[in-house]
Order: C-alpha cells, then sequence, then structure tokens
C-alpha cells in the first residue's frame, strides 16, 4: 500500500508499513482507519447493548456480572477461568439468585476484570446532564470508593 | 529513575518490544527483520473453549518472536517467572534501579494510556518499563506515540492475571548481542519456518487451509449471533484483526513484505525482491478484505450474497498465497 493512501488524521495512532514514494517499503504512524470512520457505529451499538442489559437488570432478569461481562466484551470462559470458578459456577453467580451468594472477595476479583470498583457491582450511576462529572476516588479500604460529583461548568 | 531508552512506536507489541531492547543492547536491526526472522506470520481460524465466538489469529504463538529471534541471531537473554506478584515487582524494581530497561508481559486490558475502545482482555501483550517515577512506571510501548505512566497497583495486576498465556510476572531483557550474527541463515530458517506454517502444517485450521475454513465458516457466522447488531459487531472485527491489532496492516503481509525488501537487499537477491512486492500487492487485497467489512457491517448488509462474497474474497487470498509460499520457500531452499 502507498504511503499517501494510508495517512489518516486521527488521535488513535498507529504503526502500519507502506511503500515510500522512493519505492522503500518501512513504518509510517498514522491515525487508525476503524477510528477515523466506524467509532460512532462501535459506540451506537455499544449503548444499545448497554440499555437492553440494563432494562433486563432493572426487571430482575440478569446480574451485574452478565451485565459487565458483556459490556467488557469478555467471554464466559476467559472471565471463569480469572477468577476462579468453573463455567457453571459463573452462569450461576449471572443470574439474581446466584449473585447474592457470591463473597466479597470473589466479587473483588469479578470487579478486577471488569475494571471497575467492586461498589458499582451495587450500584449502576447513570448521569443525564452532560454538565455534570462524576469522578471516583480510591480509600485505604479496596471495597469502599468515592463518588465525587462536579459540576464542569 | 528514567533510563535513557529509545522509544520507537512499532506494528506489533511482541516484535517492537523485541527489537527496542536489542537496538538498546547495541544491534542495529529493523522490526520487519526480527518479524521475518523469528518466522512470526502464522493463519489460524480457532473457537478455543474460554471464547463465545470464533475468531483468527495471524501470527505465531505468543513468546516465540522472541524465542527464535535469540537462537537465530545468537542473542542473550535473561529472564525470569515469578508468579508472586510482589516478588515479580521487586525483581522488576531491582533491574530498574541498575539503568536496565526490562520487557514485561501484561494483559493489555490495564493499559490505561490506550483509550477505553481499544483494550481487550489479552495476556500476551509486551511492554518495555524503562524507569520509575515514584510509584509509576514510566512504559515504552508500542502501540503508544509516547513514553506512558502506569500505576504500580495497575502494573502488578496487569502482570498477576489469569487466563489464557496467563503472564505470570514473565518479564526479559536482552543482555548481549552478536555483532557476528549469520543473518543469511536467520532470513533462511525464518522463511522457511513461516512456509512450514503456511503450508505443511496437518492441521486444517492453520495455514492456507485455515484461511480457506475461515471463508467457508463466516458465512454461517449469522447462526452464532443474537441480533444483527451483534453480526456487525463481529464482522467489523475482522477489520480491527487485520488491521488495527498491531499487523501493520494487511493482517502482518505489509510487515512480512518489508521483511522480504530488506532480506533481498541483504542478500542482493532479485527474486525475493520479486516476491516482496507480490506480498505487498497481497496485503493491498487484504486490506480490501477489511474495507469490505467494516462498510458492509456498518450498512447491517449482511445478508447471504454478501457474506458470499466476503468468503470468495478470502478464497481468493487462499489461492493467491498457496503459490506465493510455494514459490518463497523454493527460494529460501536455494538460499
Amino acid at each position: 500500500m502507498k504511503e499517501k493512501d494510508l495517512k489518516i488524521d486521527h488521535s488513535h495512532q498507529l504503526i502500519l508499513y507502506v511503500e515510500k514514494e522512493d519505492q522503500s517499503y518501512g513504518p509510517m504512524q498514522t491515525g487508525s482507519y476503524m477510528a477515523d470512520n466506524y467509532l460512532d457505529d462501535f459506540f451506537e451499538k455499544r449503548d444499545k447493548l448497554r440499555q437492553q442489559r440494563l432494562e433486563e437488570l432493572v426487571r430482575g432478569e440478569i446480574s451485574p456480572l452478565a451485565y459487565y461481562k458483556d459490556l467488557v466484551e469478555i467471554g464466559e470462559g476467559d472471565l471463569a477461568v480469572r477468577v476462579g470458578v468453573s463455567k457453571r459456577k459463573l452462569r450461576y453467580h449471572m443470574t439474581p439468585k446466584g449473585f447474592s451468594t457470591i463473597s466479597v472477595a470473589l466479587l473483588e476479583k469479578y470487579a478486577e476484570v471488569f475494571g471497575i470498583p467492586v461498589a458499582q457491582l451495587f450500584q449502576i450511576v447513570l448521569c443525564d446532564d452532560e454538565r455534570i462529572e462524576i469522578g471516583y476516588e480510591k480509600t485505604g479500604l479496596p471495597q469502599v470508593i468515592i463518588s465525587r460529583i462536579t459540576n464542569k461548568d | 529513575m528514567t533510563i535513557n531508552f529509545n522509544h520507537k512506536m512499532a506494528a506489533h507489541c511482541e516484535s517492537g518490544a523485541v527489537t527496542t531492547q536489542i537496538n538498546h543492547a547495541g544491534l542495529a536491526i529493523s522490526e520487519p527483520m526480527v518479524f521475518g526472522i523469528s518466522g512470526g506470520l502464522f493463519f489460524g481460524y480457532f473457537k478455543l473453549p474460554t471464547m463465545d465466538f470464533p475468531t483468527f489469529v495471524l501470527r505465531n504463538q505468543p513468546g516465540k518472536i522472541r524465542q527464535k529471534v535469540q537462537k537465530r541471531l545468537n542473542l542473550q537473554i535473561e529472564s525470569s517467572r515469578q508468579k508472586d506478584p510482589a516478588r515479580s515487582m521487586a525483581e522488576l524494581d531491582g533491574l530498574l534501579e541498575q539503568g536496565l530497561p526490562v520487557a514485561v508481559q501484561v494483559d493489555f486490558f490495564y493499559m490505561n494510556y490506550i483509550p477505553p475502545y481499544a483494550r481487550a482482555h489479552f495476556n500476551a501483550h509486551y511492554i518495555n518499563v524503562v524507569g520509575k517515577e515514584g510509584s509509576d512506571y514510566l512504559i515504552s510501548d508500542s502501540y503508544h506515540p509516547v513514553i506512558a505512566k502506569l500505576d504500580e497497583g495497575t502494573l502488578k495486576t496487569a502482570r498477576s492475571v489469569k487466563g489464557p498465556f496467563a503472564p505470570s510476572g514473565f518479564q526479559f531483557r536482552v543482555t548481549a548481542v552478536d555483532p557476528e550474527a549469520d543473518l543469511r541463515a536467520g532470513i533462511k530458517d525464518g522463511i522457511k519456518q513461516t512456509c512450514f506454517y503456511m503450508l505443511r502444517l496437518p492441521i486444517p485450521l492453520m495455514g492456507i487451509r485455515g484461511i480457506r475454513r475461515f471463508g467457508d465458516k463466516v458465512t454461517r457466522w449469522p447462526e452464532l449471533c443474537r441480533d444483527i447488531d451483534h453480526l456487525s459487531h463481529e464482522i467489523m472485527m475482522i477489520h480491527v484483526i487485520l488491521e488495527d491489532r498491531g499487523t501493520g496492516g494487511g493482517g502482518f503481509r505489509f510487515l512480512y513484505a518489508s521483511f522480504l525488501k530488506e532480506a533481498a537487499q541483504l542478500l542482493d537477491n532479485d527474486q525475493l525482491d520479486g516476491l516482496a512486492a507480490e506480498m505487498m500487492a497481497n496485503g493491498d487485497e487484504w486490506r480490501q478484505i477489511s474495507l469490505f467489512v467494516a462498510r458492509i457491517g456498518k450498512a447491517r448488509d449482511l445478508g447471504p450474497e454478501r457474506l458470499d462474497e466476503l468468503k470468495g474474497m478470502i478464497h481468493e487470498r487462499a489461492r493467491v498465497e498457496h503459490s506465493l509460499f510455494n514459490r518463497l520457500y523454493a527460494i529460501a531452499r536455494s538460499l
């Protein structure tokens, strides 16, 4: 691929190998074509999935683990191995009944895989006002976080 | 402390981390050379028990780039695996205090300087740790334009996660290079290995037969998806895997073409130069597949006709690559 055909201006940078003007081959730092052209579609699909799972959660059909599992896009087998439970046990934990039987220590492992504080497994925070920003601060206790709500204005 | 380390972005994390380690140790070598000599190019179509959806891989097993290039370029590499997270971090700190950059294996999901949408759980990501400021580590990551920072807790977690290819605190550094290393033999062995992977592995999921299987199976993906959005997402992931996830574009074919070009110049071999141009053109056609899946995925134009069209494009790559790698193997034998 010629260098001029691949140059994209986007903050998500990567290296592509290209044919240079002097016909040599070498690396070129450029923006991601996918991020530049299709990121809106990715977010649209993810928001739709988030909304579907949230409605199931609100209706009491799934546990927060099923909600976050889909948002993080991790397979059942992978998640089970990472937290050290069987797939069967994981499926039980993804039901509301099973969720209530999990120890805090195991919940911490799940939260670590999802990249969230464990407290967020008990509370989904939504914000309808774009002027409001919600930040999370760690405390000395891994189970406890401080949610700080600030006005961006 | 900060170590004087020449940070460079690279197409691929492992070949990038190994290349910068070799460069730091005193041998000027490019990423394509490291990738090619290690026989990095591969194709496999899998659905592992840990996955909810099938996927394809385009490179050899994680860790093999380092192992093969070590053997073929006679490198001295010091490595260790330490399952205890605290001890693995202490070992890392000890080397950093001596001013030595260390390559470590991590779960990519925790590299929080990368945009969240681009991060996924993948345990075989490689970075170079090149210093420490307070409790923050300085990270040279092939996928990030500048040196990044990662706090101690996050790096510790990223090095101690469980799951497929678990890092188990693995780290390595190149301690010495051989300026007299036989590049011709390394190039020959690397090409032969890639040709073996692509042509002669007796498993239908791998190599050229794996590409054909991928083409066949993709037409049945709708049966595996919960709805059209899910199918669109999985189809568009073909683009991400071919272009954005550390391949250098065209599913590593552009990177491999660069290797063949450099090898042709080094060995003064016109046949290799011709195949480099063919490989670059082959990469262009893989990129056409990437653009096609992005387009039909966004338009949700994912009926049987479109997927058959995609199958045809993938099968055509298998046909072309079968010829290309056979001729490459013949050249490698004569080197």
